[in-house]
């Protein structure tokens, strides 16, 4: 090595080995920082402490696509959502009810899933040449059921186990609705 | 502090009973009804959330017979005629009976099958088989005419044999067919159960 070298390498060792001298407020200002961060932290409480501690960057690009997605998967959850509404709910299973009836003016469909009818719940039929149906979501299980004819004459579904149980001298059918995920 | 026991069962019965009582005072039984009525509907409400029947049937009871122009004495006839009978398939299908097997085995006593018929079957199907379908086209068929052996023996062999609620709707048909063209309603359920029932060998594991 020379000795230019030499000389220059002695001098950055000794600077090095300098004792370095601390101001003697520097631990004071150490501790008064400490306790103003951790006031701080106390005071945005626990989404604070989340928030420093783990504290990501995205870049902007990422952040758009992952935010896109999850409107897109929202969007779509309510698009599905909208479609299954009206022809199902979570319990119900959707139940198409036919009655040929060519000289009928008007047939409804009245049951324990709908009251009997009370409260105008009557599910109104409509007409194809003679061939009224109406289609509607009803709770899984064992219904009774029957036609309003006219406004005024009831009568059973032809098509459907009878009902034993016609204690107000009027004829009802019978209803299995079985949840589709069985 | 000190718990006592006794106490603490007493305010738990009591608290259960209003919990009941408070169920089958449904805001939805019409107000159209007289007070007679209602005070006799709600007893036989009360007495079955008592007896562990289900409620709600019995409250379609009643809108089916305020829609159809039914009095009031005749609704409370037709309810508590609809509770014993549930009661009694209730005692005769066990504890592992659904709300749906018991009111469709009530509709079944009232056309004329006896209880022990429904326990017989319910037994027959095993645990896991529903056996509202079943029951309801027993009631069906009785209805049609066969007469009530002849049909729990049909419904029993199609149940024993496996036979799904597809087939047991298809059997229904067919019988409901047979009677309309002229055939015995007993001839009918026998031919037709033997026809559906499913061989031994395709029996399904249920149990």
């Amino acid at each position: 090595m020379p000795e230019w070298q030499r000389s220059t390498l002695e001098l950055i060792v000794e600077e090095l080995q300098r004792p370095i001298r601390i101001d003697e407020s520097f631990d004071r200002r150490v501790m008064v920082h400490v306790r103003r961060t951790y006031a701080r932290r106390r005071r945005r409480g626990v989404a604070g402490l989340m928030a420093s501690a783990s504290r990501i960057t995205h870049h902007p690009v990422w952040a758009a696509a992952v935010a896109a997605g999850i409107v897109a998967v929202a969007t779509l959850g309510i698009v599905r959502g909208r479609q299954h509404a009206p022809v199902a709910e979570v319990g119900h299973e959707p139940v198409q009810f036919v009655l040929v009836a060519p000289t009928a003016k008007s047939v409804a469909v009245v049951g324990d899933f709908n009251d009997w009818g009370l409260n105008d719940s009557a599910l109104v039929a409509t007409n194809h040449e003679g061939v009224w149906s109406v289609t509607a979501p009803v709770p899984t299980g064992v219904h009774r059921y029957a036609y309003v004819v006219n406004g005024k004459d009831w009568v059973a579904d032809p098509s459907a186990p009878r009902s034993a149980a016609d204690d107000f001298g009027m004829p009802s059918s019978v209803l299995v609705v079985e949840g589709s995920t069985k | 502090m000190r718990i006592r026991p006794l106490r603490g069962l007493v305010a738990l019965v009591m608290g259960c009973t209003a919990i009941a009582s408070a169920s089958a005072q449904d805001p939805r039984i019409p107000t159209r009804l007289d007070a007679p009525t209602q005070a006799a509907i709600f007893a036989i409400l009360d007495s079955a959330l008592a007896q562990g029947i289900p409620a709600e049937p019995l409250k379609e009871k009643v809108y089916e017979g305020i829609a159809r122009g039914a009095d009031g004495p005749r609704i409370v006839a037709a309810v508590r005629s609809l509770a014993l009978e549930m009661s009694t398939a209730h005692k005769a299908l066990g504890t592992v009976a659904s709300a749906d097997e018991i009111k469709a085995a009530a509709s079944a006593m009232h056309a004329g099958v006896p209880a022990v018929e429904l326990g017989k079957l319910k037994r027959e199907g095993g645990l896991r088989r529903s056996l509202t379908l079943p029951f309801t086209v027993l009631t069906d068929i009785v209805s049609r005419g066969v007469p009530v052996q002849a049909a729990a023996n049909a419904i029993r062999s199609l149940v024993g044999s496996g036979a799904r609620d597809a087939d047991i709707n298809t059997f229904q048909r067919n019988v409901k067919v047979d009677i309309e063209q002229g055939a015995s309603p007993a001839a009918a359920a026998e031919t037709r159960a033997k026809g559906a029932a499913k061989p031994e060998s395709s029996k399904p594991d249920t149990e």
